[in-house]
C-alpha cells in the first residue's frame, strides 16, 4: 500500500453509507491498521516543557508484525509532517525526533505529536504541553449584591496566555477564623470570576486570594482584605419615569424609586444621572442626587429625544462610612421634549434665551452672586438653571400675555417643600401658584426688568 | 470525523421523515387508542435532535483536541475503543431483528454511550465545552427515556445491567493523553453512526406499527406530494 494512501473500504467504514445497502459494505471493509498503536512507542510520553526548550523524541518499534523496522517512520506534530532533517533513525527499531525552541502549544490538549508507519497509519502518539508557568494573578475586586453574596472578578496576571490550561482557584477566609474556603461557581460574570452565595459573615473582615495552578506550576494573588459592608452594591433603580415638564422645552422629569431590597437597611442611597441625545454617544453627568428619588433635567435641546439613565449607590450601610458600589445603570428611558415653537436654533445648556444684549453684564453678576449663595446660604438648591427656568417662563407669559385668552405655563418644580429664605438686599423671591395642582413656581425678580406679575391669570 | 457526509445525509433523511409524515395526515380514520406511534415518531424526532446537537458538539470537540483529530479524513486505530457499543451491523442481521431486539440493542448502546461520555472528563476543556457535554447528556439521557417509554409501550422489559457489567471506561495500563484523545474521537464517532442507525430503527419500527391501509395512503399521499 503507498504511503499515504488509505483503504477505500476503511473509509466506507468511517463515514455514515448514505444508503442502506452500503451497510453490507461496512461488514467487509475493516479498518486499517487496528493493532498499529500497540506496535509502538513513544518517549517521553505526555511531557510538560517549557517555551523555548528542547525535545528529544523517541518511537521504538516493537516488531509486531515481525520484520517492522524504524525504515520509512515519519513524524507529525499537529497534522503536519515534519521534515525529514529533525529525524534520525538511532537503531533497527528505533526513530528518533529533535525539536529545538519550542513554541507554546497550539491547543490546551497538548500538542499531537505522531510517529507513522510508512503507509501513513498511526503507529503512536504523545501529547506535548508547552507553556508557561502561571503569574500571579491580580486585580481582584468584589462586591456583594444586597449583603447576601460575594462576587469577585481577577484578572490573570500580566501576560495572560500560558498556552497551557489554567485552573484558578479564589480562596477565603474569615480574618481571624482559620478556615480557608474555596470558592465553588466560576465563571458567573466572565471568565475569571467566582461568585459565593450564602454564608457570608458580616461585621468580621475578610481574607480573599486567587491560586492559578497549571502543568508548570503555580501561583498567588496578593491578599485582598474587605469587610461585606463595604462593598455593597444593588440593583438599579427600578422604575424610572422621565417626562416633560409641561410645556417647558428644555426640561424633563426623571422619576425613579429606590432599589427595595435594601429598604430594610440602614442606609443613604446616592444616585447619579445620565443623559444623553438620541444620536450621540456622550453621556451628560447629573452628579449631586442625593437622596432623592427625582431631578429635573436643565439646559436641553427642545424637540429632543433623550436617553436617560439611572444608578444607585447604597453608602452608610449600618453607619460605614465607606461609599458603596455603584449599581449597574438602570435600562435607559427615552422622552422628547417639546418643540421649540421659537425658530432659530436650541439653545445649550447655559445659553441665554433670545437676544437681549444687555442681559450680558446681568447674567454675569448673577452667576457670581449664585455661586455665593451656593455657598453660604444653606438652601444650594438655587442654581443657573433655575434662572434659566425663570427666563423661559418669562418670555412665554410675555407671549401669552399678547394673545389673547391663551393660559399660564404650567410649571412645576421637582421638589415641592423647598422653602426659598429671604433674599437679602435687591431681590425678592416672589410667589406664584399654578392652579390645578398646588406647585409653585419660584420666580426672582430684579428691579428695572419686567417685574412678575403679582396676580397671575388663573388657568 | 467526516461530519460532511453527515449533512447531505440530513437532507436525505429529511426527505424521509416528511414521506413517513404523510401516512400520519388526519384522513387516516383512526379510532382508539393510537398506540406506541406517537411515542416512537417522539424518539425518532429525538435522535435526529440528537444527531444535530452532536455535529456542533463534537466540531468543537475535535478542534479542542487539535489536528489531526480535526481533519476529515482522520483514521486512527481503534484500540480502548473495543468496549464501545458498535452500531456497524450487518444489513441482513439488521432488517431481521425484531422488535424487542431492535430496541433492547438500542437501549443497551445509549446507556454505555452516555457512561461514556459522562466519563469523558476532560480536565483541561473549557467551560463553554463542558457545559456543552453536560447539555448534550442531558439530551441523551432524554433519549434513553424515550426508548424506554416505547419499551414499555410494546410491553418489552427493559434490560437491566448485569451486576459487574457496568460500563465503565477503564484506561489500559498508564493510559496515555494521546491515547485518550483517540478514544474520545471514537466515542464521538460511534455516537454519530448509532443516532444515525437509530433513526433508521425506528423509522421501520414507525412502519410495522402502522395499519395496512396506511400503506395505500401512503401510495395516494406520494402522489399528491
Amino acid at each position: 500500500m503507498p504511503a499515504g494512501r488509505r483503504d477505500p473500504a476503511a473509509q466506507s467504514a468511517r463515514r455514515p453509507p448514505p444508503l442502506l445497502p452500503l451497510l453490507l459494505l461496512c461488514v467487509l471493509g475493516a479498518p486499517r491498521g487496528g493493532s498499529g498503536a500497540h506496535t509502538a512507542v513513544i518517549s517521553p510520553q505526555d511531557p510538560t516543557l517549557l517555551i523555548g526548550s528542547s525535545l528529544l523524541a523517541t518511537c521504538s518499534v516493537h516488531g509486531d508484525p515481525p520484520g517492522t523496522t524504524a525504515e520509512g517512520l515519519y513524524w507529525t506534530l499537529n497534522g503536519r509532517r515534519l521534515p525529514p532533517e529533525l529525524s534520525r533513525v538511532l537503531n533497527a527499531s528505533t526513530l528518533a525526533l529533535a525539536l529545538a525552541n519550542l513554541n507554546g502549544s497550539r491547543q490546551q490538549s497538548g500538542d499531537n505529536l505522531v510517529c507513522h508507519a510508512r503507509d501513513g497509519s498511526i503507529l503512536a502518539g504523545s501529547c506535548l504541553y508547552v507553556g508557561l508557568p502561571p503569574e500571579k494573578p491580580v486585580n481582584i475586586s468584589c462586591w456583594s449584591k444586597n449583603m447576601k453574596d460575594l462576587t469577585c472578578r481577577w484578572t490573570p496576571g500580566a501576560h495572560g496566555e500560558t498556552f497551557l490550561h489554567t485552573n484558578y482557584s479564589l480562596k477565603y477566609k474569615l480574618r481571624w477564623y482559620g478556615q480557608d474556603n474555596t470558592c465553588e461557581e466560576y465563571h458567573t460574570v466572565g471568565p475569571h470570576s467566582c461568585h459565593i452565595p450564602k454564608d457570608l459573615a458580616l461585621f468580621t473582615p475578610y481574607e480573599i486570594w486567587v491560586e492559578a495552578t497549571n502543568r508548570l506550576g503555580s501561583a498567588r494573588s496578593d491578599v485582598l482584605t474587605l469587610d461585606i459592608l463595604d462593598v455593597v452594591t444593588t440593583d438599579p433603580p427600578p422604575d424610572v419615569h422621565v417626562s416633560r415638564v409641561g410645556g417647558l422645552e428644555d426640561q424633563l422629569s426623571v422619576r425613579w424609586v429606590s432599589p427595595p431590597a435594601l429598604k430594610d437597611f440602614l442606609f443613604q442611597a446616592k444616585y447619579q444621572i445620565r443623559y444623553r441625545v438620541e444620536d450621540s454617544v456622550d453621556w451628560k453627568v447629573v452628579d449631586d442626587v442625593s437622596n432623592q428619588t427625582s431631578c429635573r433635567l436643565a439646559g436641553l435641546k427642545p424637540g429632543t429625544v433623550y436617553f436617560v439613565q439611572v444608578r444607585c449607590n447604597p453608602f452608610g450601610i449600618y453607619g460605614s462610612k465607606k461609599a458603596g458600589i455603584w449599581s449597574e445603570w438602570s435600562h435607559p428611558t427615552a422622552a422628547s421634549t417639546p418643540r421649540s415653537e421659537r425658530p432659530g436654533p436650541g439653545g445649550g445648556a447655559c445659553e441665554p434665551r433670545g437676544g437681549e444684549p444687555s442681559s450680558g453684564p446681568v447674567r454675569r453678576e448673577l452667576k457670581q452672586f449664585l455661586g455665593w449663595l451656593k455657598k453660604h446660604a444653606y438652601c444650594s438648591n438655587l442654581s443657573f438653571r433655575l434662572y434659566d427656568q425663570w427666563r423661559a417662563w418669562m418670555q412665554k407669559s410675555h407671549k401669552t400675555r399678547n394673545q389673547v385668552g391663551r393660559t399660564l405655563p404650567d410649571s412645576r418644580r421637582g421638589t415641592r417643600d423647598r422653602p426659598t429664605p429671604a433674599l437679602a438686599g435687591e431681590r425678592e423671591a416672589t410667589r406664584i401658584e399654578s392652579s390645578g395642582s398646588g406647585d409653585v413656581l419660584w420666580g426672582l425678580s430684579r428691579e428695572g426688568e419686567d417685574p412678575v406679575p403679582r396676580n397671575p391669570r388663573p388657568i | 470525523m467526516d461530519l460532511r457526509a453527515g449533512d447531505s445525509w440530513g437532507m436525505l433523511a429529511c426527505l424521509c421523515t416528511v414521506l413517513w409524515h404523510l401516512p400520519a395526515v388526519p384522513a387516516l380514520n383512526r379510532t382508539g387508542d393510537p398506540g406506541p406511534g406517537p411515542s416512537i415518531q417522539k424518539t425518532y424526532d429525538l435522535t435526529r435532535y440528537l444527531e444535530h446537537q452532536l455535529r456542533s458538539l463534537a466540531g468543537t470537540y475535535l478542534n479542542y483536541l487539535g489536528p489531526p483529530f480535526n481533519e476529515p479524513d482522520f483514521n486512527p486505530p481503534r484500540l480502548g475503543a473495543e468496549t464501545l457499543p458498535r452500531a456497524t451491523v450487518d444489513l441482513e442481521v439488521w432488517r431481521s431483528l425484531n422488535d424487542k431486539l431492535r430496541l433492547t440493542q438500542n437501549y443497551e448502546a445509549y446507556s454505555h454511550l452516555l457512561c461514556y461520555l459522562r466519563g469523558l472528563n476532560r480536565q483541561a476543556a473549557t467551560a463553554e465545552l463542558r457545559r456543552s457535554l453536560a447539555h448534550f447528556c442531558t439530551s441523551l439521557q432524554g433519549l434513553l427515556g424515550s426508548i424506554a417509554g416505547v419499551m414499555a409501550a410494546l410491553g418489552y422489559p427493559l434490560p437491566q445491567p448485569l451486576p459487574g457489567t457496568e460500563p465503565t471506561w477503564t484506561p489500559g495500563p498508564a493510559h496515555s493523553d494521546f491515547l485518550q484523545k483517540m478514544d474520545d474521537f471514537w466515542l464521538l464517532k460511534e455516537l454519530q453512526t448509532w443516532l444515525w442507525r437509530s433513526a433508521k430503527d425506528f423509522n421501520r419500527l414507525k412502519k410495522k406499527m402502522q395499519p395496512p391501509a396506511a400503506a395505500v395512503t401512503l401510495h395516494l399521499g406520494a402522489h399528491g406530494f
